[in-house]
């Protein structure tokens, strides 16, 4: 039963395993601990209606073994982007300005191919049809958001750079976007992508300089998965040194995708001090942070950013091409996060979970 | 190594091989292409038919448009579905607006639109055949009586039957001088080209083994589930999943295998002359298909060297999609991932690690798919030698055969397969939209699905 203490991150009562779920370690709706109605997966530790309540918890998804670390990021200010005379800082980098943000929980990892898989291959509804158990009410409105979304690809996309445990990458913002769409229906808690602020403030940590660790690049190895150390591709997650707040990876492994447009000027044209967000209007470039597997320490500075390119899907050979997978982008993946505070579905329509343009499927792959 | 060549290839201009074509035409009794042949040897611009408007049609007419070596114009499109012909239209018309001309009296929704499409062209023009590949013999057999240069995608057959039938057409085509490419791009990529090269001057020593997996998701209409029944017509709907009706696509064999299937052939430089392979069927839920959700191939080359071939279709396991070669001195990568890029390395030893490379590709490599079409129309142009058919069927019958041995549980050889009577979906040629459809559901719902050992000379019984 070491599997049920593991999944809900306490010390869980120690029940007869009869389900098939529970047994095999798929976390289950059936479970004597959740409520019936709806089907939520209550998790004790998630619950938090203040700052000073936020707990770590794990991130359980229904019908699968796949789990989610979270991490609470308590408010607060910081200087958002790289001072002038950084080394090799880039002109989008500045001006350095500050910057207040809400507290939120951030996943501790990327997301890994084990969570993605399971929207992305329908890997819970085909557990739910093998095993003939009948659709939760959070199952039924999380499928709005899965089935037929993604489009399955045609090609392996991992890459031959291996699955379990590794990152999930090749994404578009779209696709990583619609998949915390659906992990908030399925788990009944909102999830979505970190804004650019939130992002580097957790990247950061309380710290300024050029890494979360400091200014001697030499030390990154301890932290990060770059070019001089990652080989032929991305790595395990979480197998190297976490930053001062316990978050593994900003640096390196796989670049991550946050909410924000990217502006190759800098900051300079908007310098909104609270929780700021640049929806995006148009489709490229929008922004990654952290750096990836196949580049160089300085793309993995706190503070560097990168705009995405209409080269990260260069190869796919259908037209038009996917909404969903970026072919060339073998280093990007991304981290979801969770504010206290939720906005209410007005605001998440217009603003958190907004873009331009509105990315349509392209013709439905079968006729009816 | 780009090209298989035509021996027999004139040195005749394009503009005299459609003088040399109109006569074929007129002797046809098809005046009308005579009159726009005249017009043909004024200018030199190709005029373009796509048949088969799905998202492979619509990027291979993409990839012609972007040849750049003179003009090059789409002027007519087919396809039994209204929606897909109308989708890839507008995606055209809107990334090539000056390169895509097809009014609405040039777009033909029905089974024989695609002569009404061919129609419209001049001898010496291209027709695509990007439908399902059960039409491509039919296609290719009209497009051959218009004189037109053609490029068709894989597979090119997938039954003995067809095979033949493109063996004899493919003949045909090259006598006429026609240009034909099939849609096997991994041929046309610089980097296997290069590998090529390298394994002949024994880089890797002898070659002993050769390797593919194509193991991932779900892919295409492979797992097709019941008819919805909004959808009236059985034919349509099986047109629609056409991964999951062996008539139609050879299933996921036929259409995913036959890349790494052939880039290892190609690597070889021969074909193999038998195969043994099982799979099976372990989640069904509520699909319908004919397919296996596994596939092991292990052919055998006429001098004893193995080929093992994998491939996968269920959700949530390990993923590989890649091709290897392994020799006596060493080992190589042919495709690292997917298609392109190839990432082609070659190792020492047999152990495929950083330390131990001794050649990799370039970092950044031409996009295949780009190149198959810039060599075909260069052909063109320029009248050289160019015609991919005997090759194609070749990699068809080569992969049908691993497919045949899973599905019957005998060992199959080459001549097995190419010999087989059994003809998936009899009169293709007069199909329409009232034609029953070439398989049927039983009272169940469930099509004919291969058994092993139990129905061993050919892949399914009746419904």
């Amino acid at each position: 039963m070491n599997s049920r203490i593991f999944r809900f991150g306490v010390a869980a009562l120690c029940i007869s395993g009869s389900l098939i779920g529970s047994s095999l370690g798929i976390a289950s709706a059936q479970d004597p601990k959740v409520p019936a109605d709806d089907g939520t997966i209550v998790i004790p530790d998630a619950v938090a209606t203040t700052q000073e309540q936020m707990r770590r918890y794990t991130e359980l998804i229904e019908h699968s073994p796949a789990k989610i670390e979270m991490i609470p990021i308590p408010s607060g200010t910081f200087n958002m982007g790289s001072p002038e005379g950084q080394e090799n800082r880039k002109a989008d980098e500045g001006p350095v300005h500050e910057v207040k943000v809400g507290p939120f929980w951030m996943a501790k990892c990327e997301i890994t191919w084990d969570a993605y898989d399971v929207w992305m291959s329908d890997l819970d509804v085909f557990y739910r049809e093998v095993n003939k158990v009948k659709a939760t009410k959070r199952d039924e409105l999380a499928d709005e958001f899965q089935k037929s979304q993604p489009t399955k690809p045609y090609t392996d996309m991992t890459f031959g750079m291996g699955k379990h445990g590794y990152p999930a990458i090749c994404m578009t913002q779209h696709a990583a976007r619609t998949f915390c769409k659906w992990l908030s229906r399925k788990t009944g808690r909102y999830y979505r992508l970190p804004t650019e602020a939130e992002w580097e403030y957790a990247c950061r940590a309380g710290t300024t300089e050029a890494y979360s660790f400091g200014s001697d690049a030499s030390e990154l190895e301890n932290y990060a998965w770059f070019v001089d150390n990652a080989g032929e591709g991305y790595h395990k997650v979480g197998l190297k040194k976490p930053n001062p707040w316990g978050l593994h990876d900003m640096h390196g492994n796989v670049a991550e995708w946050v909410l924000d447009q990217h502006t190759p000027e800098g900051y300079s044209a908007d310098l909104r001090t609270e929780n700021p967000l640049l929806v995006p209007k148009t489709l490229y470039p929008r922004v990654v942070r952290g750096g990836g597997w196949n580049q160089d320490a300085v793309a993995l500075r706190s503070g560097a950013r990168e705009g995405s390119t209409e080269d990260w899907i260069a190869q796919d050979p259908q037209s038009p091409v996917s909404i969903w997978y970026l072919t060339d982008a073998l280093h990007v993946g991304f981290r979801i996060v969770r504010p206290l505070n939720e906005p209410t579905e007005e605001e998440k329509n217009k603003f958190w979970d907004y873009s331009e343009p509105i990315q349509k499927e392209r013709s439905v792959p079968l006729e009816r | 190594m780009n090209h298989e060549t035509n021996p027999n290839a004139s040195s005749e201009t394009r503009r005299s091989f459609i003088k040399t074509s109109t006569s074929l035409a007129a002797a046809a009794g098809l005046t009308s292409t005579l009159s726009r042949s005249v017009h043909a040897a004024e200018d030199n611009k190709i005029r373009v038919a796509l048949i088969g408007c799905g998202g492979r049609g619509t990027g291979a007419a993409e990839n012609a448009l972007q040849v750049d070596n003179g003009e090059i114009e789409l002027v007519a499109m087919a396809d039994v579905f209204e929606n897909r012909l109308s989708s890839s239209y507008s995606r055209l018309k809107e990334n090539h607006p000056n390169k895509v001309d097809v009014p609405k009296e040039r777009q033909f929704v029905s089974f024989d639109g695609y002569k009404q499409a061919m129609d419209t062209l001049r001898p010496g023009d291209v027709a695509i055949l990007t439908t399902p590949p059960a039409f491509r013999w039919v296609m290719f057999k009209y497009a051959i009586e218009k004189g037109l240069n053609v490029f068709m995608e894989k597979p090119v057959t997938v039954d003995g039957p067809a095979s033949r039938k493109m063996f004899e057409l493919g003949k045909l085509s090259v006598e006429r001088n026609l240009k034909v490419g099939v849609g096997l791009m991994c041929r046309h990529c610089v980097v296997r080209q290069e590998l090529l090269d390298r394994i002949r001057n024994g880089e890797i020593g002898d070659l002993l083994m050769l390797r593919a997996y194509r193991m991932a998701g779900p892919t295409g209409s492979a797992a097709a589930t019941k008819k919805p029944d909004d959808m009236k017509s059985e034919l349509l709907y099986q047109i629609s999943r056409f991964h999951g009706f062996l008539w139609a696509s050879g299933g996921a064999v036929s259409d995913f295998l036959i890349h790494n299937i052939d880039e290892c052939c190609w690597m070889k430089e021969d074909w193999p002359v038998e195969a043994v392979a099982s799979g099976g069927r372990h989640y069904r839920n509520d699909c319908v298909d004919q397919n296996f959700d596994t596939y092991s191939i292990e052919y055998t080359f006429g001098d004893g060297t193995k080929m093992f071939v994998n491939g996968r279709t269920i959700p949530g396991c390990h993923n590989e999609f890649a091709s290897y070669a392994h020799g006596t001195k060493g080992s190589a990568v042919i495709s690292a991932s997917g298609h392109s890029p190839a990432k082609c390395k070659i190792y020492t030893g047999q152990k495929m690690t950083r330390n131990n490379i001794v050649w990799e590709g370039p970092k950044s490599e031409p996009n295949p798919y780009q190149l198959e079409w810039n060599d075909l129309i260069n052909a063109i142009r320029k009248d050289l030698p160019y015609n991919e058919v005997e090759r194609g069927v070749k990699a068809s019958v080569v992969t049908s055969m691993g497919r045949m041995a899973a599905h019957t549980g005998v060992r199959i050889t080459y001549e097995d397969m190419l010999n087989c009577e059994h003809e998936f979906a009899p009169g293709l040629e007069t199909m329409t939209l009232d034609s029953p459809a070439p398989v049927r559901a039983n009272a169940q719902g469930n099509y004919p699905v291969p058994q092993p050992g139990i129905i061993t000379t050919r892949e399914y019984g009746d419904s």
